[in-house]
Parts: C-alpha cells; sequence; structure tokens
C-alpha cells in the first residue's frame, strides 16, 4: 500500500482523468471537478497534481491539437496508465471493505 | 474590432517563462489563455485579467518551477541549517570581533534609521491634506532686483472675482492673520488669528476632535487648535464656552468655541491656533475694503475640480493684471499670477515671500543630503571593520575551509556560505540598530531641535528600506572577503605550509580609508565647535549688552511706559522707534534714477543711536526739531556698497515717491542672526503716532533688576495686556542654542566615526598579535624589553598612518571650508592649522588604542605564549 500513495485531492484529479477519457486536459479537468466539488481550484494546484502523479507512473500524456482558443498552443491530454487504475481499483476496494466493516447496529445507535 | 483589444496581460507571461519549467510551458500557457476568454465571457474584462495575474501567482508550486542551477548545486537546507550554526557560534567564540562589527554595523544602521524618518518626515509635509492635489495658493510674480520674485500676497477682490469667472474654480478662501489678545477669565495672551473664508477647513482637511466645520459659517463661532483648547481650558471640552478677543485698543468682540481641531500632524506647514469667519474684518477692521485691488491679503486659494484645469484658470487669469497694474503704482507693478500646488508648496515656498507657510523644507533637504552622506560613510567604516577582521582571522578558519572543500565543496559553496554568515551577522546588526534607532538617535535628535517626526514601525517603506540596507550592506561587506577566503587551494590549506591574511594589501587600503574618514569627521567636530565659539562672540555691530525694550501696542502706552522707565535710576537713556533692530524691520523699495532696491527701514528717534550703540561713521545723526530731518536719512555701509555710492552723505532717493535725502552712514549691524547675509538698511525718523518699540540702555550689572522693574511697571499700567519684550541680548538667543546643536551633533558623529576606526585599528591590531603570540615570547626570552616590542608592533603601521594623514589633511580641509561655506553666512576662517590639530588628535588615540595591545604582550608571561600550540 505504501507504494501507492495517493492524495485526496490527487485521487480525484485521477478519477476525473478515468472519467473524461480524450477530452482529459488541464481546462477541462478544473471546470469539471470545480462542478463536482461546488468550489474554485486554482490551475496551479490541478497542473501540480497531474504532474505528481505524472512521475509517479499513474498517468501518461501527449500533446493534442492546437486550437485557437488557446492562443495556437496545444493541448496535453492525459490518460490512466494501467498502474494508474490498478491503484484507483486498490483505492476503490479498500474503501468498500472499510464501509462494509462498519457493524450496522454501530449505524442504528448512532443514529437513534 | 473589439476582440483584437481584448488580450490577457502581457507581464504575467514573462514572468511566468522565467520561473515554470520548460516543459511544462505550452500546456500551461494555453490552459491560462483558455480560462482567461472563458473568464472575460463570464465577467468583465477587467476582473477577467485580475483573475489571470493571481492564477500566475498561484502557479509558483515548488513542482512547477524550474530547478535553478545554483540551488541545484548542494543540499540547501542541510547546509544552510549548519552556515547558521555556524554563525552563531562563531559569533560566540569570538566576542570582541563580534562586538566590533555587531556595534559598528548597528550604530551605522541606527543613524539610517534616523536619517530615513527624517527623509519621510520631509516628504509626507501637509500630504495628509485629501484636497492637496486641487488646491492651489495664488501668487503673483514681480520684476525685483533684476529677478522674478513670487509673492504669496494678492490683492484682495481677486478671490470673489476668480469665484465668478471660472466655473472650474470649485470654492475660493481668502486668508488674513491678525494679531490679537485673548482673554478667558484671568487669562490674557498675544495671539495670532486667521481670519478665513468658511471654506477653508473643506480645502485644508485638518479633521475636528469637538465641534462642526460648518460652524465657520457663523462669525460668531471661533475654531481652536487643540493645544490653544488645552492653554485655555484644560482637558475638558470647551465648546460653547466664550472668549474674548481684542483685535486692538478699541475693538473686542466675544467668540463662542465651536470646535476644537485635532491634533496636527506632525509634518504640516501651515496649520492655526484660532480660526474664524472672514467677515469679522467688517467690525473689527472698519476701514477695511474688501473691492480695492491696490491692497493686498495674506493669502488666497483656490480649489479647482480637476488639476488639469489649472492651466486654463492661469491663462484666464492674465486679465486680471491688468486691473491690478491700474490702481498700484508702477513700483509695485506686478508681472504675472501664479498658482502653486499644495502638495508641493512645502518645497517652493522657500522662494515665494510673504507667503503664510511656515517651516519650508528647503534648509531640511540639505539636511537630507549631509544624513545620506553620513549614513553611508559610516556604514562604510563599519563595513570596512568588518572586511578587515574577516580577512585577518581568516586564519582561525583554515582548517574548517580545507575539510569542508576537500568533501567536496566548490568555490561557490564557500562564497554561499560567508555571504549566509555575513546576513545572519548583518541581520543581528540590523535588530541592534532598529532599537538603536528608536530609542536613542531619534529621541535625541527631536530632543535637540524639540520637535517630533512621529517615526512609526507601521510604514511599509522602512521594512523595504531596512531590507535593502540588509542586503546592500550583507554583501558590501561579505564580498570581498567571501572570495578571498574561497581562493585558497584545499591541499595546502591543510599542509599547514600557508599562513595569510594578516599581509593582506587591502586590510591595509581599508583602515587607511576608515582613518582618512575619520580624519575629516574629526576636523568637522573640532572646527563646528570653534564656530559656535567664534559666532558667539562676533560682534553684532551694535551693543546689544545691557539693553532691554518692550513692544507695545501704540504711542500712548510707548509714552506712559517710557515716562515710568525713566524714573528709574538705572535706565541711562531710552528710545522710541516704529521698528526694532532684531524684532522687526519694514520690507520697502526704494527707487534712484537707474534702479529699483528692496531695503530694509527702521523709523526710529533720534535717541535710537545712542541707545542701541550704533555708530555714525559719516555725517550725522537725526536731529531734534529740525523739521528738515523727515526727509532725511542715515543709511548703513551695506546699503552705500550696494548703490555703489562713493560720497554718500547727500545722496538722494525716492520711496512711495517722496524724495529722501541720506545725512549720514551707520556701521554695519546684524538685524538678523548670523545665518542671513547684512541687508541694506536705513534709519528714518519716525512719526511718533507710529511709536510701538521702547528701548533702554542701563548700567552695567543691573540689566535684571531693570528688566524685572520694567515687568512690574507693566503689569500696573496694562492689566489687561499680556507682557512683550526682552533682553536685546536674547532677541536672537535662539541662534546661538541653534549653533551648539550643530556642534553637538559634529562632535557626537565624530565620536561614532573615530570610534569605528579605533575599534578597526584594535581589531586587527589584537588580532595581529595573537597571531605573533610566540614570536614575542621569543623575543622577551631573549631580552626584548618594551620598546623593542613597541617597535616591532608598530613598525607595520607607521607608513599606513603617515599616508592616511597626508591624503586626510588636505581632503578635510577641502571638504570642512566647502561644508562652512555651505552652511554659514559668517563663519571663522579654517586654518590649515585647526585640521593639523584634529590630525594630531586623532593620532594621539590611535597611539593610546595600540599601546593597550603592546602593554599586554609586556605584561604577559613568555612562558605561557610559548606552551601554546
Amino acid at each position: 500500500m505504501k507504494k501507492t500513495k495517493l492524495g485526496e485531492f490527487e485521487e480525484l484529479v485521477l478519477l476525473t482523468v478515468a472519467a473524461l477519457q480524450s477530452e482529459a486536459y488541464g481546462v477541462e479537468i478544473k471546470r469539471e471537478l470545480e462542478e463536482r466539488l461546488k468550489e474554485k481550484l486554482s490551475v496551479g494546484s490541478i497542473q501540480s497534481a497531474l504532474k505528481r502523479m505524472e512521475e509517479k507512473g499513474y498517468l501518461t500524456s501527449q500533446f493534442g491539437e492546437p486550437t485557437q482558443k488557446r492562443g495556437g498552443k496545444r493541448k496535453r491530454i492525459y490518460s490512466t496508465t494501467s498502474h494508474g487504475r490498478k491503484v484507483l481499483e486498490e483505492m476503490k476496494n479498500i474503501r468498500a471493505g472499510l464501509w462494509s466493516a462498519i457493524p450496522k447496529l454501530a449505524y442504528e445507535v448512532k443514529l437513534a | 474590432m473589439e476582440n483584437e483589444s481584448i488580450q490577457p496581460p502581457k507581464w504575467p507571461l514573462k514572468f511566468l517563462r522565467i520561473f515554470i519549467r520548460e516543459q511544462y510551458l505550452e500546456e500551461i500557457e494555453g490552459d491560462m489563455e483558455e480560462i482567461f476568454f472563458d473568464n472575460v465571457e463570464r465577467y468583465s474584462l477587467r476582473k477577467a485579467r485580475r483573475l489571470y495575474v493571481w492564477e500566475m501567482i498561484k502557479l509558483l508550486r515548488p513542482n512547477l518551477i524550474r530547478q535553478f542551477r545554483f540551488l541545484n548545486t548542494f543540499n540547501r537546507f542541510g547546509m544552510l541549517s549548519n552556515y547558521f550554526k555556524v554563525s552563531i557560534r562563531g559569533l560566540m567564540k569570538y566576542p570582541l570581533n563580534s562586538f566590533i562589527n555587531l556595534f559598528g554595523l548597528a550604530s551605522a544602521i541606527g543613524i539610517c534609521i534616523y536619517a530615513y524618518a527624517f527623509f519621510r518626515w520631509t516628504y509626507d509635509r501637509d500630504q495628509f491634506h485629501e484636497n492637496k492635489n486641487s488646491v492651489y495658493l495664488v501668487t503673483t510674480f514681480a520684476p525685483r532686483e533684476g529677478a522674478m520674485q513670487e509673492y504669496g500676497r494678492t490683492p484682495r477682490p481677486l478671490a470673489e472675482s476668480l469665484q465668478q469667472d471660472f466655473p472650474q474654480i470649485e470654492k475660493v478662501c481668502r486668508v488674513e492673520d491678525r494679531n490679537i489678545v485673548v482673554k478667558y477669565h484671568d487669562q490674557v495672551f498675544n495671539e495670532r488669528i486667521r481670519l478665513v473664508d468658511p471654506t477653508f477647513l473643506q480645502m485644508f482637511t485638518f479633521p475636528l476632535k469637538w465641534g462642526a466645520a460648518s460652524s465657520l459659517n457663523d462669525v460668531n463661532s471661533i475654531i481652536i487648535s487643540e493645544a490653544m483648547s488645552e492653554k485655555y481650558f484644560g482637558e475638558q471640552n470647551p465648546v460653547g464656552e466664550t472668549l474674548l478677543i481684542k483685535f486692538d485698543r478699541d475693538r473686542s468682540k466675544e467668540f463662542k468655541v465651536a470646535g476644537v481641531a485635532q491634533k496636527f500632524p506632525v509634518a504640516r506647514s501651515t496649520e492655526f491656533n484660532f480660526l474664524a469667519n472672514f467677515d469679522n474684518l467688517r467690525t473689527s477692521e472698519v476701514d477695511y475694503n474688501f473691492h480695492d485691488w491696490a491692497a493686498q491679503l495674506d493669502a488666497t486659494f483656490i480649489q479647482v475640480e480637476d488639476p488639469e484645469d489649472v492651466r486654463a484658470v492661469l491663462h484666464g487669469m492674465t486679465k486680471y493684471k491688468q486691473v491690478q497694474n491700474e490702481s498700484v503704482s508702477e513700483d509695485f507693478a506686478i508681472d504675472s499670477f501664479g498658482l502653486e500646488q499644495l502638495a508641493t508648496l512645502h518645497i517652493k515656498t522657500e522662494h515665494i515671500r510673504d507667503d503664510i507657510f511656515r517651516g519650508g523644507t528647503k534648509d531640511n533637504i540639505a539636511s537630507i543630503g549631509f544624513l545620506i552622506a553620513i549614513s553611508i560613510l559610516m556604514l562604510a567604516l563599519a563595513c570596512s571593520n568588518y572586511i578587515n577582521i574577516a580577512i585577518v582571522s581568516v586564519t582561525k578558519r583554515l582548517k574548517e575551509l580545507g575539510v569542508r572543500k576537500s568533501i567536496g565543496a566548490t568555490r561557490k559553496v564557500i562564497i554561499v556560505q560567508f555571504l549566509t554568515e555575513n546576513i545572519v551577522t548583518t541581520f543581528f546588526a540590523l535588530l541592534i540598530g532598529i532599537l538603536l534607532g528608536r530609542f536613542v538617535v531619534i529621541p535625541w535628535f527631536e530632543g535637540l531641535w524639540y520637535f517630533s517626526m512621529d517615526f512609526k514601525f507601521g510604514d511599509a517603506n522602512l521594512w523595504i528600506f531596512l531590507s535593502v540596507v540588509l542586503l546592500v550592506t550583507a554583501i558590501a561587506s561579505g564580498i570581498y572577503p567571501a572570495l578571498y577566503i574561497s581562493r585558497f587551494q584545499p591541499v595546502n590549506i591543510l599542509r599547514g605550509s600557508l599562513r595569510f591574511g594578516q599581509k593582506n594589501p587591502v586590510t591595509k587600503v581599508f583602515l587607511g580609508f576608515q582613518l582618512i574618514l575619520a580624519c575629516v569627521f574629526i576636523t568637522s567636530a573640532v572646527i563646528f565647535t570653534r564656530n559656535s565659539d567664534y559666532l558667539a562672540s562676533r560682534d553684532w555691530g551694535y551693543d546689544n549688552r545691557d539693553v532691554i525694550y518692550a513692544q507695545l501696542p501704540d504711542e500712548l502706552s510707548v509714552e506712559q511706559l517710557k515716562h515710568v522707565m525713566e524714573e528709574n535710576a538705572h535706565v541711562i537713556s531710552t528710545a522710541s522707534s516704529a521698528q526694532h533692530i532684531g524684532r522687526q524691520q519694514r520690507q520697502v523699495s526704494i527707487a534712484i534714477p537707474s534702479r529699483v532696491l528692496e531695503v530694509d527701514l527702521l523709523a526710529v528717534d533720534r535717541n535710537y543711536f545712542n541707545t542701541m550703540g550704533v555708530d555714525i561713521v559719516q555725517g550725522r545723526g537725526f536731529n531734534d526739531h529740525e523739521t528738515s530731518d523727515r526727509q532725511g536719512v542715515v543709511v548703513n555701509q551695506t546699503m552705500v556698497e550696494s548703490l555703489n555710492w562713493d560720497n554718500p552723505v547727500g545722496q538722494q532717493f525716492k520711496m512711495d515717491s517722496v524724495r529722501y535725502e541720506v545725512i549720514g552712514v551707520m556701521k554695519d549691524f546684524h538685524s538678523y542672526s548670523f545665518s542671513s547675509p547684512l541687508r541694506p538698511t536705513f534709519f528714518t525718523l519716525a512719526d511718533e503716532s507710529d511709536y510701538r518699540f521702547l528701548s533702554m540702555k542701563v548700567e552695567k550689572g543691573s540689566m535684571r533688576d531693570s528688566y524685572e522693574s520694567l515687568r512690574k511697571k507693566w503689569s500696573t499700567l496694562f492689566p489687561e495686556s499680556p507682557f512683550s519684550g526682552g533682553y536685546q541680548e536674547d532677541v536672537w538667543g535662539n541662534y546661538y542654542v541653534e549653533l551648539r546643536i550643530h556642534g553637538h551633533v559634529w562632535r557626537v558623529f565624530a565620536s561614532i566615526a573615530v570610534m569605528l576606526a579605533l575599534l578597526g585599528v584594535y581589531g586587527l591590531v589584537s588580532l595581529n598579535v595573537s597571531g605573533r603570540e610566540k614570536e614575542f615570547s621569543i623575543r622577551k626570552v631573549l631580552g626584548a624589553n618594551i620598546k623593542h616590542i613597541s617597535n616591532s608592533i608598530f613598525k607595520q603601521y607607521y607608513l599606513l598612518f603617515a599616508i592616511a594623514l597626508a591624503l586626510g589633511v588636505p581632503l578635510s580641509y577641502v571638504v570642512i571650508v566647502g561644508i562652512m561655506d555651505f552652511a554659514y553666512t559668517y563663519h571663522m576662517e579654517v586654518a590649515i592649522w585647526h585640521v593639523v590639530l584634529a590630525a594630531i588628535l586623532l593620532i594621539l588615540v590611535l597611539l593610546c588604542t595600540i599601546s593597550t595591545q603592546v602593554f599586554k604582550v609586556f605584561k604577559s608571561n613568555a612562558v605561557d605564549g610559548l606552551k601554546t600550540e
């Protein structure tokens, strides 16, 4: 588990990349996450998360098409690596396991 | 069309390109631009730009920014913390060196802080007025003595015409200052009142502590300053109290206090003690003609809506020139009008005559120049000490350096290490310096001149200034030692065959530089001190000893007082006059056929020459009863010179189209302090109704008694009026105080400079001696006496001292003569022997300093010296 250390924010970004597929580039990721989290995010935080995860090998990227709106600069499209997807699955399983480990009774007592 | 102008700002991109890693640039730039255009659709262009810049700043994250090469070469945090540790240990290990460095830098920084505070205080003047950029003083220009002179007084009806004729002018304000007597219960004081239009407090935004600014509309209300409120009413709120104001002997009026101004900011060049409505002039001066273009008032201010309009207003004002010049005599014709912005008036006021602004900043600006020079020199002295000590004491750190270098430290790393250490030392010095500046230097200066600069640490610019000082000092003092020390080869160091530091010629250069500076400072101190003695004994040109005087409101009082004082046995002679030397003189312009000259006029009676000890050198004084003397004048030598009269007696000139004839010439005397040059001056016979001053020559030694009797007589004769008079010697008493302060300040600066130089010498000599302990021990074992030892210590300094003095003495002479000519109109002759005297003083102190080390070596036991290894 130690090797696949993934911060909460990184995990969210990674999931967004996986969800957006071929649309996954900086601005689109930011837009999507802002919508879901309902808060403002800075370009810096998204970019540094992306770069960090690329270094760790969860993501790969290649340049996409240049567009007019970007002043002729190309997008960088991110995609998850198989390692990244594995880590995401692992996280999901750990969470699911923990959720199922919470005794139902405890819930009811708390809620009552 | 419009889309073309919608672009993100350019500069953040340039900034970004410096810091962001190359390979991320294209992507991030594109993202930023896309977001910018999204934002433009959603918000305003301005907000989008703002967001763009803000996002740029937030991009500066460790894993996005470039790895700069010099940061990459060593392990930053570990090494830096090691440097801090080493520098603090170094400071603790050599307390003497640390003291010399810290103390020197701290005192220099303390002076820098004072210079900064003084600078702020000077340039902040009047900047608290909210309308400083839209309020203007109306001035006039007139040719005087070949040059164009600007005057602060303006024709009385001008304000009204301006208000009517120019829609750009929002408000106008007329100002007249008058002397009054204020009475509240049994307190009676002479005061100045400022009569203004109600717009005054809207243009000059002095906040009120109590009451309302609008009360100025009421002619029966008065607004007073906080100082006056405390003087008359103590701590309580005086609003609603009544003050009796006497405008002159017959006219007085009761005013209701309607407001109290908050304590004025210290950086101001105009203020008021009593403020009342301008219309009071209708009752206080019945013959005051508001519509007379020939008469002037003290000041006219305008406030424009937009400072851009000023040129148009000024242009439009030319039409008044004709109206004005038709109503006055040719001598008073003006050339043009001027408008001076409130924000910069404090600098200009020096060149404007008769304006209501006091405390121009020209002198201060000169002082700032001096202070900056002194601060820089002090910093240079302190840095020299630092450099010398660092170079000489490098031997003690050679092993450390050798080890650092052999385990892989490059030269660059060593330089960074030494600079870091330097910043640490300078930082401590800065802390001490801030405390010194705030709690010693500034209070000391403020105490000397009785002023307050309102120095605060909250000023953001102060911290920028201090950071710059910190960096500059750290680098200036550290860069040479760092380069020097890092140069050595580790092999040579560790083999132990190198001995350096002590013979470095640069040390000598710096020491010589310090000695030269010390020489300049010590000379200045000697000369300034001697000069204040010289000026204290300088002849005023008339006899100001054993003379007392009184200033009275009218002729009748003068006669009454004269009558009772003549009964006093101590009084030798009395004289009445309309003006009085040192207290008041009229500035008038006289015309001889070829030119117009501005001169001072004193109207006196015939006894005045005798009583005041003014000598007649040619012709005669005034005769009694002779009506012909009404047109006779006695002129001073300066006036004769400036008119180039070979034969002054009998010459004629015109004043206000009346012809006057010179009947005598008197010796020059100083009406003003020695800081002003002599002015052409003449005496006329005063009209008796103009008598305002009574001067009395008293017997030697009886001055105090006579003065007491004068005061007593005054209070029985005029119980309603405050006493006004004094010793003639005291009319420029403040001037001597000022002179003493100059001497004092220079002595302190010189002491600090000499002390810094001495500390440097002491540090160097003691390091030199401690490095040669073994040598001295061997010499002593072999029978060296104190003469031999002192010789071998002094030997290396003889030449240096000789060169330093050979350069320092002439330099000091040139510098001090320059300063004297600049600072004083009249000063003593600076002789070269004064400078030599100062230099000898310096040498003596130096020798004493070095001798302490000689004695230390002499007293030490040779065995101890040989045992150490």
